[in-house]
């Protein structure tokens, strides 16, 4: 094993291959406090991509209902299990890594998911349970609270697939570090399936061949944000690209909001694969719960969201997802209007960040006619 | 479950002519007989010697097979003085012939050098700069060479499907643009992955040059069969002989299940 440095984690780590990083290092932010779980990501990349035989239950994209709900089966809780994990000293980690926890003969530690774990795609993860009879009540000994929890491949900057693929047959785009398996290589032995601690690798019993999400590449070099970014209802994706912290540019949408503002945190950062979506977590859910998820900036960056109305860079910048299908790889906020800007410096959008409040009289007297304003 | 890397272990297998056969054998004896066997179960078999081979865990490279599940193959050959045919019984009380997601299929396989040779390749995958020929069988295209059908609801009977766009009604099967239409969504298939089916045979040629480099054999020729017996597996290749094969002639074969 090699020594990469991680910087999600604050400390060298072990590796199969060393260092190397791509020229350009595709990222997404996700804001969790805005998904409503309608799944239109999850049916953009569906019919866009895995509509074959052999996808039927393979979801590239996929929402899950937080604390409960998974796919593939407990793909977190498994991990989280055997992993010797959860020990943080400020932004380092001591406890060990996939990778530092690999046992004899194997690269990485992983876990095999059944063909059954991957039968229950957010079904009635968060219905509610039917009409309540009157009196009837639940003590629960939770919180009561959920939250929606989108994931895609995080194009990790080590990832474990590739690592722990025999034949070589995954590789990591130098040009903007997105994650591929070679479908012409590759054999469908199944070793980057149980390798992925986010469970993104899918075998296809069809074509005998393992696939994952590709990024939407042929959109994104055509500067276009993946399907499942510019279909998004709620509006809380918005795709880059990530400097490392000490190359962060403060107009970069995403260096601004993970290593500037800190607000936007990566899924598991204590798995080791420095993965490359980020998520500002939700702010409505007890801490421990999401620190063990998000790392232990999660605190501050909850009560950072929480002041945005005060920080009028970072309440610009959240009004900017969802407003263009391009890619906006630096902005620039000019008094109440935020402007996304594209790779040759041209000006793609303008977003105001107060939308103007007309009120309007509940009688027309133009017409005479009483109209009825809803709240 | 069977081992899901493959397991080899050389032995060395002569070629010998009309001779007495041995119930068993201390090398692999290739019988010569005027008609090759067309069925692992075909009573030609029995007229030669059986070489009981050891199985050795994958443990050269990472991930490594840290236990077999197989411990040992038994296997028999013959030839027409071109062609060689192996065939390996071993035991195995349960069928996986399904893929999936945690599913391995039974298989086994068989390396040979592609030319007699004093200083063969290397018995695990050959080496760099001297492929080894290698035959691949595996239960899954056995049963799709049996009838089953290449369809997600032969593996998951209760799969449900919604619509695939390739069976759109404005597409025409078999036309040119429902084909295409079909290779948009099996990216291994666009690009010509021997791995997707319909299969035209239950024996796949390789050739590897050292661990990972597996790749498949466009000369190759193999053809065999795979039977379930009362206890296991017994399943016949049949291949092109070696460069140079010819009585008494030795060399070194690896078997894998
Ligand atoms: S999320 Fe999984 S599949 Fe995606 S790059 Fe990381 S390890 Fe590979
Ligand atoms: S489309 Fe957007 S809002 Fe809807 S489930 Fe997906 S991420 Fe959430």
């Amino acid at each position: 094993m090699a020594r990469v440095y991680n910087w999600q984690i604050g400390r060298e780590m072990s590796y199969w291959y060393p260092e190397h990083r791509p020229q350009k290092q595709f990222a997404a932010v996700f804001d969790t406090n805005k998904c409503i779980a309608c799944q239109t990501c999850t049916l953009a990349c569906k019919t866009t991509w895995t509509s074959g035989r052999g996808q039927e239950y393979m979801l590239w994209n996929n929402v899950e209902t937080k604390p409960y709900g998974s796919y593939p089966l407990a793909w977190d809780l498994n991990l989280l299990k055997t992993l010797d994990g959860g020990k943080w000293n400020g932004g380092r980690y001591e406890g060990r890594t996939i990778f530092e926890s690999a046992e004899a003969g194997e690269r990485v530690l992983g876990w095999r998911p059944e063909s059954q774990d991957y039968a229950y795609p957010n079904v009635g993860e968060d219905d509610c349970a039917g009409q309540v009879d009157a009196g009837a009540y639940m003590n629960s000994p939770h919180m009561a609270w959920f939250y929606y929890l989108a994931r895609i491949c995080n194009h990790c900057t080590h990832p474990a697939c590739l690592a722990s693929c025999p034949r070589g047959s995954i590789y990591k785009r130098p040009e903007d570090g997105i994650v591929l398996v070679d479908q012409s290589r590759c054999r469908g032995y199944q070793e980057c399936v149980k390798a992925c601690p986010y469970k993104k690798v899918f075998f296809n019993p069809m074509t005998g061949t393992s696939e994952k999400c590709i990024a939407c590449y042929p959109k994104i070099e055509q500067g276009i944000q993946p399907q499942c970014f510019v279909n998004c209802i709620g509006k809380i994706r918005m795709a880059g690209f990530i400097n490392k912290p000490q190359n962060a540019r403060p107009d970069n949408p995403i260096d601004y909001l993970v290593h500037i503002k800190k607000v936007a945190l990566p899924l598991y950062p204590q798995f080791g694969l420095e993965p490359n979506v980020y998520y500002i977590p939700p702010i409505h859910v007890p801490t421990p719960f999401t620190r063990q998820m998000f790392g232990p900036g999660v605190d501050a960056a909850v009560k950072t969201y929480r002041n945005a109305t005060n920080d009028p860079d970072l309440a610009a910048l959240l009004c900017l997802f969802g407003s263009s299908e391009m890619m906006m790889p630096q902005f620039r906020r000019q008094g109440d209007v935020i402007s996304g800007i594209d790779a040759h410096g041209n000006t793609v959008v303008r977003v105001p960040v107060n939308e103007p409040v007309h009120v309007r009289p509940a009688y027309d007297r133009l017409y005479q006619i009483q109209r009825t304003n809803c709240p | 479950m069977r081992t899901r890397v493959l397991v080899m272990v050389p032995v060395l297998a002569a070629l010998h002519g009309c001779r007495q056969v041995a119930p068993t054998a201390n090398e692999v004896v290739a019988l010569r007989v005027a008609q090759m066997p067309s069925a692992p179960g075909d009573g030609v078999w029995n007229t030669t010697s059986e070489y009981t081979a050891k199985l050795l865990p994958q443990d050269l490279v990472d991930p490594r097979l840290m236990q077999s599940s197989t411990q040992e193959v038994r296997v028999r050959a013959l030839t027409n003085g071109s062609e060689l045919a192996l065939r390996l019984s071993w035991l195995d009380p349960q069928v996986n012939d399904l893929p999936g997601p945690g599913r391995f299929v039974d298989g086994c396989a068989i390396q040979i050098p592609r030319t007699i040779e004093a200083n063969p390749p290397d018995p695990q995958m050959g080496q760099a700069g001297r492929p080894a020929g290698i035959a691949f069988w595996r239960a899954d295209w056995q049963a799709a060479m049996n009838g089953r059908k290449d369809d997600i609801r032969s593996i998951y009977p209760n799969a449900a499907v919604d619509h695939y766009p390739f069976q759109a009604q404005s597409l025409e099967p078999g036309s040119t643009v429902q084909q295409e239409m079909a290779m948009r969504y099996a990216p291994a298939a666009a690009v010509g992955n021997r791995r997707v089916g319909p299969r035209r045979s239950p024996v796949e040629d390789m050739i590897a040059e050292e661990p990972g480099t597996l790749s498949p054999d466009p000369a190759g020729s193999s053809r065999g069969k795979g039977e379930r017996t009362a206890d296991g597996w017994s399943v016949m290749i049949v291949r092109r002989a070696p460069e140079g094969w010819g009585p008494k002639t030795r060399t070194q074969i690896a078997f894998a299940v």
